[in-house]
């Protein structure tokens, strides 16, 4: 089916979808920089695990467990393709990420960085989308040959869902145990030591990096540093960079050479135990009938989007 | 080589514990790094490494420490010939403890950092759980015990890697420069330490004020050799050794002796706070008293707070006036690079600061305040990331818009003024520390501020470099900030104090009063008194040693 619009009628649905996006857009964005200043730029980072030691049930649930049975729904919720079901994805993935009982300024500063990507398929998937037949098909007035696809914006929508549900499972998933917890436990379900450490070491030094980095930036800033496009600025970044990099690199050594001190033989010594309870087995098994079921909807196509 | 003297009489009869016999290193670039040294190394010595930079004295730590091979000679312990990979019990045996503590903590929380060692070395898990218990209690952070390092202040850091060393109950206890950047409490909290500590201490550091109750023993190495190994009041009560090397730090005995200078021809009165000025005016700000000039830089009622709710300084009022140098003094954390922040702009509070009489907004840019303040910041390698010393020197002055012969000038004379000339083609990350340093302050004197923030100038430098660069800041004819816990720095380059206290200042007077204040240790725990002493007892040696 094809409708063409009044200039009306473009306005006003452009406008109806436009100003909710830009208002929960604006709403998370003050939200999330809440306490920050007026043009201070912010170089904090959150450490993964800052609230590991809570006591919800998903701070009391095995670390394997939990990672098998929040990663098999996360797959789950990504293969969906009906907006419906990729809506309770999201809403069941919300109501796990408040059940976390730690501040969601982390999940939504998550949700935040996504959100130029998912407005962009939101702006471009609807009118490049491959027409399908019974379509229904908006002409904007002076676009005659770039129509919009209602099957095109639902399938965005469907992604945006899907992307959101995955981010915020994120916040039970890592932010409930000790990091150091969490990647034991992938350890013992066969992700390769190497990986881990490899996690562990960097999420120990993105903290001396940005600080790293914090401080010479606000070096060149006192010496009338302002970034602009052009090759002055290209030049000066670049030397950041390299130099940032050089000093990196060197710290590595001395990290490795630390290491080495307290006898270090290529793998990190570790004190995790790990007893799972029926309890534990409980949630896994909610959680792998709760992604099931949603893949089960989805494929039984019984939602009419 | 000068004489060296293996020294008592007990050392006949006992075997060392770490001996080098003719070990010479060099590295793959083709550097000699050490030359025929041959050493030994008792239980319960406690020796000063010291020496210039490049001297061999890092090199010599990582032999020791088995992270390098001993190419040519022999190094034994125990009688042992330490060959090949080390095993994790031997390298417990020697704990070394690296100027940045960040190296050190690696893992996501303390506890993990300090049972790492004792972990390796397969221990049990009720031991490992007593050592990591006893040593976080040890240096005062078993409070702390499950945060990560980068919740930590610098001088907790450093305890940390400590507690970490500990962990593994080393034999040999090596430091590298452990109290840079420490202000005089957290100090003593590092001598207290490591005067409890029973087994063999090397400590390499260019403070032989800090060492001199420390060590009994002290190691002088030069080009890679061992030039002098002799007793510790030896060295220090012989001036020409301590030039020969580097290390003649008497220059301080003009302040540490009591003969401060004062270079202030006020009346000490100049703090417009205390003046009438004090009235508010319709807003919240003073008004300006008639009668006197306007501050070059004036916060009035100035408060700033971190995004993480931390107060960084409590209702701070503060003037400074043209030609004033000033010195900001305060334990760690006590506000003062905060200060300096605001006073540059990168932080903005709430309050009022002017600047030569005008107000800096609060919000939005902060103007031009980048072309009058300059600062030289407390790590020079922050402030240097140019792939020379002519393009770094030239960085500022380029966004100010200088080209041709005119920025030529600023570079060649601000590099002649820190006694760099022909280094406009070097490699800054190539130099070593005091030379960063000097070229971290041409960097900021090319622009030709007129006010000059200095945060700890002398952090990380040997008594060569303080030497000279003293001369080059008391050579600077503008208003300076200075930022530092050196006693004799203060003396010598300011003429009033202010001294800040979990972000307030606290004390605002001359300097000689606050040379002189006996009641600050009671307010904000910093001694500076200890060194004083020391230097006192060294001077004493030295006029001992010249009158015989």
């Amino acid at each position: 089916m094809e409708i063409h619009l009044s200039w009306v009628q473009a306005l006003g649905g452009t406008l109806a979808v436009a100003l909710p996006l830009a208002l929960a857009l604006f709403l998370l964005r003050r939200f999330v920089r809440a306490g920050r200043r007026d043009g201070e730029s912010d170089w904090t980072v959150s450490a993964v695990d800052d609230h590991g030691h809570g006591s919800s049930s998903f701070h009391r649930w095995d670390a394997r467990c939990k990672l098998i049975g929040l990663l098999l729904f996360a797959f789950a919720a990504a293969a969906l393709s009906s907006l419906a079901l990729a809506l309770a994805a999201l809403a069941i993935s919300l109501a796990a990420a408040l059940a976390c009982r730690i501040p969601m300024r982390g999940a939504l500063r998550r949700l935040l960085a996504m959100s130029g990507f998912l407005l962009m398929l939101l702006l471009v998937i609807p009118f490049t989308a491959a027409s399908r037949p019974g379509e229904t098909l908006l002409y904007f007035p002076g676009l005659p040959g770039l129509p919009f696809h209602v099957g095109g914006l639902l399938l965005a929508l469907t992604i945006v869902c899907k992307a959101s549900a995955v981010a915020l499972l994120m916040e039970p998933l890592f932010a409930t145990a000790p990091l150091t917890v969490t990647l034991a436990a992938c350890a013992r379900l066969g992700v390769p030591e190497s990986l881990g450490r490899m996690v562990l070491l960097c999420h120990r030094y993105i903290f001396v990096f940005l600080h790293e980095m914090s401080r010479m930036y606000r070096s060149m800033r006192v010496r009338g540093f302002v970034p602009a496009t052009d090759l002055a600025t290209a030049n000066a970044v670049g030397n950041f960079l390299g130099m940032l990099f050089v000093r990196s690199f060197e710290r590595t050594g001395r990290v490795y050479e630390a290491m080495l001190c307290r006898g270090y033989r290529g793998t990190f010594p570790s004190s995790a135990t790990f007893t799972a309870t029926a309890s534990d087995y409980a949630k896994t098994f909610c959680w792998v009938m709760l992604g099931a079921a949603l893949i089960t909807l989805d494929l039984l196509r019984l939602l009419p989007w | 080589m000068h004489f060296i003297r293996d020294d008592t009489i007990r050392r006949l009869h006992e075997e060392p514990l770490y001996r080098l016999d003719h070990v010479s290193h060099r590295y793959p670039d083709g550097t000699q790094a050490l030359r025929d040294v041959s050493l030994g190394l008792y239980r319960g010595d406690r020796v000063a490494l010291v020496g210039r930079n490049g001297s061999g004295k890092t090199t010599l730590v990582r032999l020791l420490a088995g992270l390098l091979p001993c190419g040519e000679g022999e190094i034994r312990c125990r009688g042992q010939v330490l060959q090949g990979e080390l095993s994790p019990q031997q390298r417990a045996r020697v704990g070394v403890l690296f100027q940045d503590p960040d190296d050190q903590l690696f893992c996501n929380t303390l506890n993990d950092d300090v049972a790492f060692g004792p972990l390796n070395l397969g221990l049990g898990e009720d031991e490992v759980e007593r050592r990591v218990v006893r040593c976080l209690q040890q240096v005062g952070l078993l409070a702390l015990r499950y945060k990560p390092a980068h919740h930590l202040s610098y001088g907790q850091k450093k305890r940390a890697a400590f507690a970490a060393i500990m962990a593994m109950e080393p034999e040999v206890l090596i430091l590298d420069e452990p109290t840079a950047n420490l202000d005089p409490r957290q100090e003593q909290v590092f001598k207290e330490l490591l005067s409890d500590y029973q087994g063999t201490l090397l400590v390499i550091d260019h403070d032989l004020l800090f060492l001199y109750d420390l060590c009994q023993r002290a190691v002088v190495m030069s080009k890679g050799e061992v030039h002098h190994d002799y007793s510790f009041a030896e060295l220090v009560s012989q001036p020409a050794y301590l030039r020969e090397h580097g290390l003649d730090f008497t220059f301080r005995f003009s302040c540490c002796g009591g003969h401060h200078h004062s270079h202030s021809n006020g009346d000490g009165q100049r703090h417009s706070h205390h003046l009438p000025s004090h009235d508010h005016g319709d807003g919240r700000q003073h008004t300006p008293p008639a009668a006197v000039q306007t501050p070059l830089l004036e916060l009035q009622h100035y408060s700033f707070r971190y995004p993480d709710g931390t107060l960084g300084l409590d209702d701070v009022n503060l003037a400074v006036h043209r030609g004033d140098r000033l010195a900001l003094v305060g334990e760690n954390g006590a506000g003062k690079s905060t200060l300096a922040a605001c006073l540059l702009g990168l932080q903005r509070g709430e309050g009022y600061f002017f600047f030569d009489g005008q107000l800096v907004p609060n919000r939005g840019r902060p103007g031009e305040l980048w072309r009058r303040v300059g600062i030289v910041f407390q790590n020079a390698a922050d402030q240097l990331f140019n792939p020379s010393c002519r393009e770094e020197v030239a960085f500022g002055p380029q966004r100010l818009g200088l080209r041709g012969a005119e920025l030529q000038r600023r570079v060649e004379e601000s590099l002649t003024r820190v006694r760099l000339e022909g280094f406009a083609d070097k490699v800054p990350l190539n130099m070593s520390g005091g030379e960063r340093k000097r070229l971290a302050i041409a960097a900021a004197l090319a622009m030709e501020p007129e006010v000059l923030i200095l945060d700890e100038p002398t952090a990380g430098l040997d008594p060569h470099g303080e030497e000279l660069l003293l001369g080059i800041l008391g050579e600077l004819d503008l208003t300076t900030v200075l930022i530092s816990h050196d006693l004799f720095f203060i003396g010598e380059l300011s003429e009033r104090t202010v001294v800040m206290h979990q972000g307030a200042i606290i004390r605002d007077y001359r300097t000689t009063h606050f040379l002189t204040d006996e009641h600050l240790h009671s307010i904000n725990g910093l001694d500076y008194s200890y060194k004083m002493e020391c230097g006192t007892r060294i001077l004493a040696l030295q006029n001992g040693s010249i009158g015989a």
